[in-house]
């Protein structure tokens, strides 16, 4: 959401009663400070109206949730994705990979693509969980000081990782 | 390039069958969501991204064997009546008639292959072919994607597959769907159950015009709903499985109502044939129902199996966007009731044992 006066990032969200008259702002922290909404932290009511009774579980996710950047690509919003249930990117779905993977299950048979991929790109991914077992391996190797097995590792991650380079460029 | 009115003279190739079995599914649809790396997608873009993502994708598009000169078009250069033939012809969604400026269709020769531009994603990858034949529509559409992956670089990540703008089209991106005329399921009540089933197996069922419509002339499409954890060949062999048993299913249903009930379902051949051949009003609906009666009769041997082609013909040309276009004009719908009665009396006459043609005695 986009502050009212600036356009910039939204984080304070102000309503006001008088004699029965409602206004809303929405406003990012400098704004807010500007408008005489001195400290914010005094407005930080959600645990006191909350009450003990809301799990703790609950107003981490709300806190969560309201620490939750919009895309930096391209702007969209948790908020946005919401309310149509499409995203703004690609990107988008590295920023809310939390949102989305908790949605995947109802939609899908599974969460881990199965079908094709283009040549480099099913290499690159190949040769990635590759690198990974290896260092894994090497990681053993050393805490345990077998250092000859170590070595030969070493040179097989350089290899593969020569190849990775190859394969990016 | 080819123009608007060629596409329209000639009948899509999957349109006339060419001798495929056709009698329970009409055609098998693949098609696959693509979209650039770096761009944000269509729906959250500005005109000018749209309108520049349109231009780069259809200079490459056009240099897919067989798009050169073929139809071309940026959707704002079309009026309304031409967006919905091509919606009809299902060659753009419906989705995709509501844009205009950087959105675009590119449709071969043989309308076999329709790319469309900017619509949910910033491609889709559409291939048509008639009867069941979900892996040959498949590999169509597979060999303008990888023709393209060399030239465009595709979002994807490695884990969740293709990214697409709705995660419901993630990983594969593919929907395959096939359109099956199910009369004897319709008329033996057995569809209810049927369509029950396929629900429950986690496919989609729909009308003729895909989501939110509704089933005319026994119409149904049915089509896979994930795309991922499962690989397109995995989801392609599961959906033709489903489709041939209902196929089955719909075969055995005319052959029981044959042994069973032969005159009811005479009957009901015959008011088709008898309301297509004399009526001077007709709605689109009922038009599409009545053929859909007169398709079963040719399918059943009563009446004469060239009408299969003729009726498969006709559940597009009456449509209400093709019937204006080939009137030349817009016209209401009661106009168009009329012009539609008029076509089928005269494509029918030369089908069906002769009529006393009323409107000849009034002239």
């Amino acid at each position: 959401m986009k502050c009212d006066s600036c356009q910039g990032k939204a984080t304070v969200f102000y309503t006001q009663v008088i004699e029965g008259k409602l206004r809303k702002f929405v406003l990012c922290e400098a704004c807010a400070k500007k408008k005489g909404i001195t400290n914010v932290d005094d407005l930080l009511m959600g645990e006191d109206l909350l009450g003990n009774s809301a799990p703790q579980t609950k107003i981490q996710d709300l806190v969560a949730e309201l620490n939750q950047d919009d895309c930096s690509s391209c702007g969209f919003s948790l908020d946005d994705f919401r309310k149509v249930g499409r995203l703004g990117c690609p990107e988008c779905y590295d920023v809310f990979s939390r949102e989305i993977s908790e949605r995947l299950p109802s939609m899908h048979k599974g969460g881990i693509h199965k079908g094709y991929l283009p040549e480099g790109v099913a290499m690159k991914q190949a040769l990635k969980s590759e690198l990974a077992c290896l260092a894994e391996k090497l990681e053993s190797a050393i805490e345990d000081e077998r250092f000859e097995e170590a070595a030969m590792l070493r040179d097989q991650i350089c290899k593969i990782e020569e190849k990775k380079g190859v394969a990016e460029s | 390039m080819m123009r608007f009115a060629t596409l329209l003279k000639h009948p899509a190739d999957w349109m006339m069958g060419h001798g495929a079995e056709t009698s329970v599914v009409l055609t098998s649809r693949v098609r696959l969501a693509r979209n650039l790396a770096k761009s944000p997608f269509p729906g959250w873009s500005r005109k000018k991204d749209r309108e520049g993502v349109y231009l780069s994708l259809r200079e490459k598009l056009e240099l897919v064997p067989g798009m050169k000169d073929g139809f071309s078009h940026e959707l704002c250069d079309l009026d309304p009546l031409q967006k919905q033939v091509l919606v009809e012809r299902h060659l753009i969604s419906r989705e995709q008639a509501a844009r205009s400026e950087g959105s675009g269709s590119v449709v071969n020769r043989k309308q076999t292959l329709s790319l469309m531009i900017n619509e949910e994603d910033h491609l889709r990858i559409q291939a048509i072919r008639p009867s069941l034949q979900l892996n040959e529509a498949f590999k169509l559409a597979h060999a303008v994607d990888q023709r393209l992956e060399k030239l465009v670089d595709f979002a994807i990540d490695p884990t969740l597959g293709y990214l697409t703008a709705c995660p419901t089209n993630l990983g594969t991106g593919m929907r395959a769907s096939s359109m099956l005329h199910l009369p004897g399921l319709v008329l033996s009540d057995q569809i209810g159950p049927v369509l029950k089933g396929i629900n429950k197996l986690g496919l989609a069922v729909r009308g003729l015009y895909g989501e939110g419509t509704e089933s005319l002339g026994n119409l149904y499409q049915i089509s896979n709903q994930s795309t991922l954890g499962e690989s397109e060949e995995e989801i392609l062999d599961r959906l033709t499985k489903v489709i041939s048993d209902v196929a089955l299913y719909e075969v055995q249903a005319r052959k029981k109502l044959m042994s069973e009930d032969p005159i009811m379902v005479r009957d009901r051949i015959g008011r088709a044939a008898g309301n297509l051949s004399y009526a001077h009003i007709i709605t689109s609906k009922e038009a599409l129902n009545h053929l859909s009666m007169l398709r079963l009769g040719s399918d059943l041997t009563l009446l004469p199996p060239d009408l299969v082609e003729q009726c498969d013909r006709l559940f597009m040309e009456t449509q209400p966007a093709h019937l204006q276009w080939r009137a030349g004009r817009k016209l209401e719908p009661e106009a168009r009731d009329v012009i539609r009665a008029q076509m089928i009396r005269e494509k029918l006459q030369s089908h069906l044992p002769p009529a006393i043609n009323l409107s000849e005695k009034e002239n």
